[in-house]
């Protein structure tokens, strides 16, 4: 990471704090009609799926049925729920629309999300060993964590975590790495695992056992499309967020660095620890905007759709600086991923000696 | 209630049963806990009448009083309960992108919206108000806004007794609401009205009064303009002793605080007791006091805790320190973990030292100061 000084480090928090008043004080009707056509569109293309989707024997319009219901969840995990989740509409005064009390299409339930997400990844991000997001404890994505025979198949749980994601984000809070090391008891989690069950056993029962009885005759069509719309979902959504943190150039952090930092070294990790990609308006959208992970990192309760307009002056405070803005397209970034986690699944002799081999020599 | 025929309360129970059961199926198929409100974005854009998260309500008259106050004139849904005369209604309605609630007094009687289905609010602009004042300057009809149940026990006195109203501005509004209603029920007992208003022009349904005074005899109608003259004419003692019966009377005052204040003091001086005064409070909120002043009693509702903080301790370290344990996260105002509703009292933002308004509104605990006395749903 970029070392800064004291001074330079309040220039930094200064610099931040003066974009972040200047979205403040502007927050009013273009916001709330933003955040409500999401939610329209969203109700539109859910009602369009589960409408279409008994007509599924047809297979065009099993295709849409289950692309409108994928796009549907996507949208609202993404650019309605996580973003309302992180108090980025708290300001609107809507119960509808709040932090607190948000409950989101997916099987994590919003206060396990609130705990795990907005608490300890955004506080503690990419901190070796408390950020558990950094591998989300599956996955060895840097040296500091020593390698094992087991890592070279991560490949193999990257796959099966990307497939299942929505389930693999609700068992989160599980922590079954430090029930594995015996630092907690099953006991402990008790509560978690009715709140899990719970929550699970509703979108369970919602997409495949309600919606595929209701239409009876034609019930694995439904399920098929409404299995099909939950993997959109889950592709998609790991996809975007792989790319926010384990890209080539995001930086990871240790412990001893953070401890009792100031509010301008968390910034200057949040800028270095996270990563954006380039595309079009509806990438952008459809990514819940965490294509602007960086802006997000830093200003993550500002409404999403304002890091595109606020992106050029973060790079210039970057810049001013010094500290690298980590972006590109999203072909790029997610190529990076997949390479670390291959690179990553080497022993660190191995992948050293491949590493040098590819760098060119200096002359 | 007992002589329901058991078939009728079987179907009661049974259609109880089958909401209960809709609303729990809607609960897991739209993961709201209000599942009706699952299509409000939708159903606002084609009628906004159709919403269910409030009660929607047309605005169909806005009626000229004087300068500064006008009645809106509103048609509820169907499915709204009805109201008392002198009770209040929470309205809410959006001004910048923030959903904004507050408390008016209805000032139509209860005749009027069981015959024709309709409500009046009469409402002041406050100088600096922002709601009253986006009412005044925005509000047409055809718009819609939100409205909750009628509340509050400033009520007509029954069986009928004699009563004495000292309202001052536009506290007369629950006053003209409960007027009229006893005319139309002839109230069978003096009605005595003190009107203090700040000169004639502030007169808020002069005419109504007169006319209601000219039909309704057992009503004394007094109208006192207190800066009319170079020196201000505010309630006196002989006010009061004008008034036939005055120690049998039951009181209702509704004014600002200088008035409620005088009037307390002086029907005190004159043996009447606490328990016949009804007061209602509808002043504006005291202007934030100095930065630096802060601290004060802070209420937990949901824990029923009530603790005194002084100093600049958080609305999140008072509400540990009296043993209860809030949702919280970072502790620095970033991840939300904290925010929570606030439904009364001043707070200061830690880290903008923005005062925040008075009303209900969501707050992050972990940087919020009270200032004065504070309620939040903790």
């Amino acid at each position: 990471m970029k070392k800064l000084n004291e001074t330079q480090l309040q220039e930094l928090e200064q610099d931040l704090n003066a974009i972040r008043d200047d979205v403040l004080a502007d927050l009013g009707e273009r916001d709330a009609q933003y955040i409500r056509r999401m939610v329209r569109l969203h109700r539109t293309l859910e009602i369009g799926g589960r409408v279409l989707m008994p007509f599924g024997f047809i297979p065009p319009v099993f295709v849409a049925a289950t692309a409108s219901l994928g796009v549907a969840k996507i949208l609202e995990n993404m650019e309605i729920g996580h973003n309302v989740m992180h108090g980025q509409y708290d300001w609107m005064n809507d119960p509808n629309l709040h932090s607190q009390t948000y409950e989101w299409d997916t099987v994590c339930s919003g206060d396990s999300w609130r705990r795990t997400h907005n608490y300890e990844h955004h506080t503690y991000t990419n901190i070796i060993a408390k950020d558990r997001d950094y591998g989300y404890a599956v996955l060895r994505l840097s040296d500091d964590e020593k390698w094992k025979p087991w890592h070279a198949l991560q490949f193999i749980n990257y796959v099966l975590l990307t497939v299942l994601f929505q389930w693999g984000v609700g068992l989160h809070e599980l922590e079954t790495e430090k029930l594995h090391r015996r630092e907690i008891r099953w006991r402990d989690k008790l509560p978690f695992l009715k709140e899990f069950a719970r929550k699970g056993g509703r979108q369970a029962f919602k997409d495949y056992v309600f919606f595929p009885l209701l239409t009876l005759p034609v019930a694995p069509i439904v399920l098929a499309g409404n299995i099909g719309a939950n993997l959109i979902r889950n592709l998609w959504s790991s996809t975007v967020i792989f790319c926010g943190h384990f890209t080539q150039d995001a930086e990871t952090f240790t412990e001893e660095e953070c401890e009792g930092e100031s509010k301008g070294h968390w910034y200057l990790r949040q800028l270095s620890g996270s990563s954006n990609f380039t595309g079009g308006r509806w990438l952008h959208i459809l990514s819940g905007h965490l294509s602007y992970q960086i802006e997000h990192h830093v200003f993550p309760d500002l409404p999403a759709h304002r890091y595109p307009e606020i992106s050029e002056r973060v790079q210039a405070v970057c810049r001013k600086h010094g500290i690298h803005y980590n972006t590109g397209s999203f072909f790029r970034q997610y190529s990076t991923v997949l390479k670390r986690i291959g690179q990553y699944s080497l022993p660190d002799r191995m992948r050293l000696r491949l590493e040098r081999a590819n760098t060119p020599q200096a002359i | 209630m007992s002589t329901k025929d058991p078939m009728e309360t079987m179907t009661m129970l049974s259609s109880n049963t089958r909401t209960k059961a809709l609303h729990w199926l809607g609960k897991q198929l739209s993961n709201q806990s209000n599942p009706t409100s699952w299509l409000d974005p939708l159903l606002s854009e084609i009628n906004p009448m159709w919403v269910q998260a409030y009660t929607p309500a047309r605005v169909q008259q806005v009626i000229h009083e004087t300068e500064d106050t006008k009645t809106f004139v509103l048609k509820p849904a169907g499915r709204w309960q009805g109201f008392q005369a002198g009770q209040h209604v929470n309205i809410c309605t959006e001004v910048d992108g923030v959903r904004r609630t507050r408390t008016f007094s209805l000032s139509s009687s209860p005749r009027l919206w069981k015959a024709q289905g309709q409500i009046t609010l009469t409402i002041k602009r406050l100088p600096g108000g922002l709601v009253t004042n986006w009412m005044h300057d925005h509000l047409e009809p055809g718009d819609v806004i939100g409205l909750g149940e009628a509340f509050g026990d400033f009520l007509i006195p029954d069986p009928a007794r004699p009563v004495l109203y000292i309202a001052g501005g536009s506290g007369i509004t629950p006053v003209l609401s409960q007027l009229e209603t006893m005319a139309a029920r002839d109230y069978n007992a003096p009605v005595t009205l003190l009107y203090f208003v700040r000169t004639e022009n502030d007169v808020i349904a002069g005419e109504k009064l007169r006319a209601l005074a000219a039909r309704y005899p057992a009503l004394t109608l007094k109208i006192v303009a207190t800066n009319e003259s170079p020196d201000p004419r505010f309630l006196t003692g002989s006010d009061l002793d004008d008034v036939p019966g005055l120690k049998a009377r039951q009181v209702f005052l509704c004014g600002p605080k200088g008035l409620m204040d005088l009037a307390n003091d002086l029907l005190a001086q004159r043996g009447i007791r606490e328990d016949q005064i009804h007061s209602t409070f509808f002043a504006p909120p005291a202007p934030a006091r100095l930065e630096g002043d802060t601290g004060g009693n802070v209420t937990f509702t949901n824990s029923d805790v009530q603790v005194s903080s002084e100093g600049d301790a958080n609305l999140l370290e008072i509400a540990e320190a009296a043993g209860l344990t809030p949702q919280y996260g970072c502790r620095m105002g970033i991840c939300h973990q904290c925010s929570c509703r606030k439904t009364s009292g001043t707070v200061i933002n830690r880290l903008t030292g923005e005062v925040s308004g008075p009303g209900e509104e969501n707050v992050q605990l972990c940087i919020s100061v009270p200032q004065g006395p504070v309620s939040v749903d903790v």
